[in-house]
């Protein structure tokens, strides 16, 4: 089967292959030509035979009533019959026409709808003509129709057999087409699982880094390197998370930042957890969603903020309440806040020209993001804040 | 709790299949005071040591290499041996820690591990564990 062939060959469009000889659909008024042709036969007949009207309904015959011997049981079933043919044929063609008219563009062959529509009304009307004839005996016009009717059936019968290969080339595209369109569903597939795949063995290996620091971090007993390890650690996980936050959602491109944060801000008070009073996570996050471009400095940015509170803020056991905020302004302005109750950060604190790792990571990244980012005193504690435009459409 | 006969030290097995987070939990388990009788990577090997071994915590993997998961190697273990069976599971897990929840379990402890979640969820786990073998012998 040559379907390799037919997929190159071209794609499925019914007017390219429709057929010329009872015209192609692109034209609408051909129907019109058609009966208006049809009329002027008819007319012209009537004009070159001016008797023809009177010979056609001459009813000098007997009616077909004396030879059913007016037998009144086999007369109405004739008629009842007759009645109800022509009526089905009737429904029939009326169903045909409906079809063709509402679908032309779409069907394929539709002119061989119309040829059927018009056989078959054929038809119904020699049924017609039966009922009328037991009466009236219009013989001639009876056999009228039913030259007419032979005209209509000749031609549908011999146009048809011109059409099949036709049709078997539909089919068969019809079927080609049928298995792109599960190829292509499956391959779109495929891709997903890839792409889930990625994320996976991302976020793997960012936390098999994040085992490498711990490890690292237990041969040494200097309390400061080993906050440089923990430090690390958590930068680390915060992008971690990011891949954990896109292999888990349905869409690959975007992350819920607004779950991201929660995740994040859970596991940083988690790791900081110490003994005496416990500080408090209190967040207020409308669902914004981000592209991995986005999210991973947003999240870097995050994780230094909710650190630095913890770190700084409530100093000798000190507890309190740290309140984190998302929200997303018409879609596109986003303030991301970190409010402590601690101590507050000194008067002094210049962020452009800090020499904390932390407060450079955060300028930098703002950079990067083209955000802006402040820091302020409160009363008490500290209120950071960093406000940054997400494009809907990127990823 | 089932006691050694070589040393008080309760035993623990672990089942996670990326080696370095293995040696971090082996190493923080030793600082919590647990010998770790053995880290594996696939539920087969997990199974066999767990019900041969009888360890006093088994920390499992959700996610595993080969054809069985975490949560189906738990319920192995489950039919065979009563062992206290804590789960290592990521946020984003959430499909996988609904089913993991519908067996028979004694903790979930949320990767990155930090060293109090740890402690806690391991003693609630080898509590619950023993009040269920102590109604077991009454």
């Amino acid at each position: 089967m040559g379907s390799v062939r037919l997929l190159e060959w071209r794609p499925m469009t019914t007017p390219a292959i429709s057929p010329d000889f009872f015209g192609p659909s692109r034209s609408a008024k051909r129907p019109l030509y058609f009966v208006a042709a049809v009329a002027l036969v008819v007319v012209s007949a009537f004009l070159v035979w001016p008797s023809l009207g009177k010979d056609l309904l001459a009813t000098n015959f007997l009616p077909h009533l004396y030879c059913y011997l007016r037998s009144p049981g086999l007369i109405w079933t004739h008629v009842v019959a007759d009645m109800l043919i022509g009526i089905a044929y009737l429904a029939i063609s009326v169903t045909l026409g409906y079809l063709v008219y509402k679908a032309r563009r779409d069907i394929p062959f539709h002119w061989m709808f119309l040829a059927f529509g018009l056989f078959i009304i054929a038809c119904g009307g020699t049924h017609f003509m039966e009922v009328i004839t037991i009466w009236i005996p219009v013989y001639v016009l009876s056999a009228a129709v039913k030259v007419f009717t032979v005209v209509a059936s000749l031609t549908t019968a011999a146009v048809l057999p011109f059409t099949v290969p036709r049709i078997l080339t539909l089919v068969q595209q019809a079927k080609v087409s049928e298995k792109v369109t599960a190829e292509l569903r499956a391959s779109e597939e495929r891709k997903a699982a890839l792409l889930r795949e990625v994320h996976h063995r991302v976020k793997n290996n960012l936390a098999v880094i994040c085992s490498l620091f711990y490890l690292q971090s237990t041969h040494t007993e200097d309390e400061k390197t080993i906050q440089i390890f923990r430090d690390m650690e958590k930068r680390v996980h915060s992008m971690a998370l990011v891949h954990e936050s896109l292999y888990g959602s349905d869409n690959l491109a975007r992350i819920d930042f607004a779950q991201y944060a929660q995740s994040l801000a859970e596991d940083i008070l988690a790791s900081h957890r110490k003994p005496g009073a416990p500080v408090q996570l209190k967040m207020d996050l409308e669902p914004v969603t981000m592209g991995v471009d986005l999210a991973l400095p947003c999240g870097l940015i995050l994780n230094e903020l909710i650190s630095n509170a913890l770190k700084h803020g409530f100093p000798n056991g000190a507890g309190g309440e740290i309140q984190l905020s998302l929200r997303g302004v018409a879609d596109r302005e986003c303030t991301l806040s970190v409010v402590d109750s601690g101590v507050g950060v000194p008067p002094d604190l210049d962020v452009s020209g800090t020499k904390s790792l932390g407060l450079r990571l955060v300028r930098l990244l703002t950079q990067q993001i083209r955000g802006t980012f402040t820091v302020a005193k409160s009363d008490p504690g500290t209120v950071a804040s960093l406000q940054f435009m997400v494009d809907q459409n990127a990823s | 709790m089932q006691v050694d006969a070589m040393s008080a030290e309760p035993r623990a097995l672990i089942v996670e299949d990326e080696t370095l987070i293995a040696e971090e939990l082996r190493e923080r388990l030793s600082r919590l005071g647990f010998s770790v009788i053995a880290a594996v990577d696939s539920a087969e090997e997990g199974v066999a040591i767990a019900t041969s071994e009888r360890p006093d915590l088994v920390l499992m993997d959700i996610r595993l290499k080969g054809e069985k998961d975490g949560v189906q190697a738990a319920a192995e273990i489950r039919q065979k041996v009563d062992v206290p069976i804590v789960y290592l599971t990521a946020h984003s897990d959430r499909l996988t820690v609904e089913r993991a929840k519908q067996t028979e379990h004694d903790g979930f402890i949320l990767k990155p591990f930090h060293r109090r979640e740890l402690q806690s969820t391991i003693e609630v786990a080898m509590q619950r564990h023993a009040i269920r073998a102590k109604t077991k012998t009454q």
